[in-house]
């Protein structure tokens, strides 16, 4: 482990205050022994940054899939006091909300097996990767009110059903989004890509239930083993991405206005009471709700494509749930046994509601929120359940994902896209992208094992582990 | 002018070495076209921008961001720009062509320019650029 980090426990670490100067709380971070060996030191210092920042409550957190971003780690948390604490687009990321949901089929592993016309016409159907422009023509009055009402906005206008509004955090619907926050530029990005998936790391898989650990559990979340599912990972697209550049640079002149220190200019913030503060929360908020439409419109596109080719009925594909892992948020915790309202920032980190949670579907309420974990297009995807532990040690918070080792370079000159695609189709998983790159980019082994790093969370106990899916079809964007 | 890739995780860190500030701006565009949509772009259709900003890495974040802006807003795909930095003001004058998915979908989407890991120094040899896209 890296020198001056304090071991609390087996999976634990803290990096004490005086790690780096100016340390208002000490940092602690979930990992195993050997995930640790891939730990690099820009991300723990990331983490200290975070715990300088004006008004953090308890600890800079991260979870075990920490790795090096810009502003907080990624993999970061942190909750802020309502009086004295910041908000912070480091905090959130340039794809706010960037987020992934799952939704169920009455099909089973036999009906898509090798089934190459599948993965073709969701590729198809889709708008995918670097240009890709949508087919929906989005007037100005609609893109307010999809910033507005977010995913409420696709089903009223038929992207969905009414059901799977419950099924999202937030409903899919952040609350205090004004879209006059949002600039004219931000509009213009958006315009022209709803409903379409983006690139990078952002894809639609077809996968398989392969595993159940909780049986309850699963039971109550819809899931059997061997079920065909459809796994959605995306988030804003540029209209996100504008209102993150806008607001960074409105709030660098807060952080000297109010005259916040920060150890990175990325970190930018402003007290939560100030009008610069709230202006990016309700930008942000607009932008997050742009999102959960985006992804009911690829859900939609999706039952659409499985319905026509399968003969099944539109309402047999339930959500089983939508989260968001790039986002900051307004929500009650116990602090020091005092329940506050507090703004949790979580960056590539998922929210984790424990049984009992207010904020959570109530049919789930004994059970805890569905959590889901995409792993890297070869190895797999896991649903877990919120726990009460989250709610005390991580503020409702758990991973996000595997968390990449290797470099985009690095990957390319490793091995090529077709041979990747090759070499996935042999163990039954066939991959479509606009471009090889994408797929040589995303290998499978230049992210850390996605079971090491939930079997962390499970052990915690931030999360605990329900079930266990592979994909047979991915479109990467 | 001439840029490198530097090793970096989960996004694109790059490093270019310049006699001006002009040229190194230069090759942080270049790097940024080059990260978003390959070698092969070619030139015709113009464009000009102005940026104002407080430093020199601010100046470069909000240049880039708004080539990040044009470039997606009216699908242009830029080969060379023509810059004049004075005062902290910069002037544009950008050379492009209208994004082709047969030459320019191989590359990766840039989300935003970050301060994290950004500097902008000056030796005697000239200007060195460190700067992250995030993708």
């Amino acid at each position: 482990m890296i020198e001056g980090v304090k071991r609390i426990d087996t999976n634990e670490w803290e990096v004490p205050e005086g790690f780096i100067p100016g340390m208002r709380v000490p940092g602690r971070f979930f990992l195993s022994e050997s995930l640790g060996q891939s730990l690099e030191p820009g991300a723990l210092q990331q983490l200290a940054n975070v715990a300088t920042m004006p008004g953090i409550i308890k600890n800079a957190l991260a979870m075990p899939d920490i790795h090096w971003g810009y502003g907080f780690p990624i993999g970061g948390v942190a909750a802020f006091s309502l009086e004295d604490g910041v908000i912070s687009p480091g905090g959130v990321g340039f794809d706010i909300n960037c987020g992934v949901r799952l939704m169920t089929t009455p099909l089973s592993f036999k009906d898509v097996s090798g089934r190459r016309d599948l993965v073709d016409q969701l590729f198809h159907a889709v708008p995918t990767g670097v240009g890709a422009k949508s087919s929906l023509k989005l007037s100005p009055k609609s893109l307010d009110a999809m910033m507005t009402t977010g995913a409420r906005w696709a089903v009223e206008n038929g992207y969905g059903v009414p059901r799977d509004l419950v099924r999202c955090e937030e409903s899919g619907c952040m609350k205090g989004a004004d879209t006059r926050s949002v600039s004219v530029k931000a509009r213009q990005r958006g315009v022209p890509q709803g409903g379409t998936l983006g690139s990078g790391n952002h894809f639609l898989e077809v996968q398989v239930v392969r595993e159940i650990f909780d049986p309850v559990a699963a039971e109550a979340f819809g899931i059997r083993e061997g079920q065909v599912c459809c796994m959605i990972h995306c988030g804003s697209r540029g209209l996100g991405h504008q209102v993150c550049t806008d607001h960074l640079k409105l709030l660098e002149a807060a952080t000297k206005k109010y005259q916040i220190k920060l150890p990175d200019r990325q970190l930018a913030c402003a007290p939560l009471t100030s009008p610069e503060g709230r202006e990016y929360f309700s930008a942000m908020a607009a932008a997050a709700n742009y999102a959960w439409a985006n992804r009911q419109m690829i859900t939609h596109t999706t039952r659409q494509v499985l319905s026509r080719m399968f003969r099944i009925d539109y309402e047999d594909m339930p959500l089983v749930y939508d989260v968001a892992h790039n986002v900051a948020k307004f929500e009650d915790h116990v602090v020091d046994g005092k329940s506050m309202k507090v703004c949790v920032h979580r960056k590539g980190a998922t929210r984790a509601f424990g049984p009992g949670s207010a904020d959570i579907p109530h049919e789930l309420s004994s059970i805890g929120q569905p959590v889901i974990i995409p792993g890297s297009m070869g190895t797999s995807s896991y649903i877990l359940r919120g726990t009460k532990t989250a709610m005390e040690r991580t503020f409702g918070s758990t991973c996000h994902g595997a968390g990449r080792i290797m470099s985009r370079s690095q990957a390319k000159k490793r091995m090529s896209g077709k041979e990747v695609t090759e070499n996935l189709l042999k163990e039954g998983i066939i991959v479509r992208a606009p471009h090889e790159n994408a797929i040589a980019d995303e290998a499978p082994d230049v992210y850390k094992p996605s079971d090491e790093v939930v079997q962390v969370v499970h052990d915690v106990g931030i999360s605990r582990l329900v079930a266990r899916l592979t994909p047979v079809g991915v479109i990467k964007g | 002018m001439s840029f490198t890739e530097l090793p970096h995780t989960a996004d694109v860190k790059i490093r270019a070495r310049a006699q001006t500030l002009e040229a190194l701006f230069s090759d942080a565009f270049d790097a940024l076209m080059q990260v978003m949509y390959g070698k092969d772009r070619r030139g015709g259709t113009s464009k000009e921008i102005d940026v104002e900003s407080s430093d020199n890495e601010a100046l470069l974040a909000d240049f880039l961001s708004e080539i990040l802006f044009i470039s997606e807003v009216d699908r242009l795909v830029f080969s060379r720009a023509e810059i004049r930095i004075a005062g902290g003001k910069l002037h544009a004058v950008l050379d492009g062509e209208p994004f082709d998915p047969s030459r320019h979908a191989g590359g990766s989407e840039v989300k935003g320019i970050s301060y994290s890991g950004m500097s902008v120094t000056r030796d005697t040899n000239g200007y060195m650029l460190d700067i992250i896209f995030d993708v």
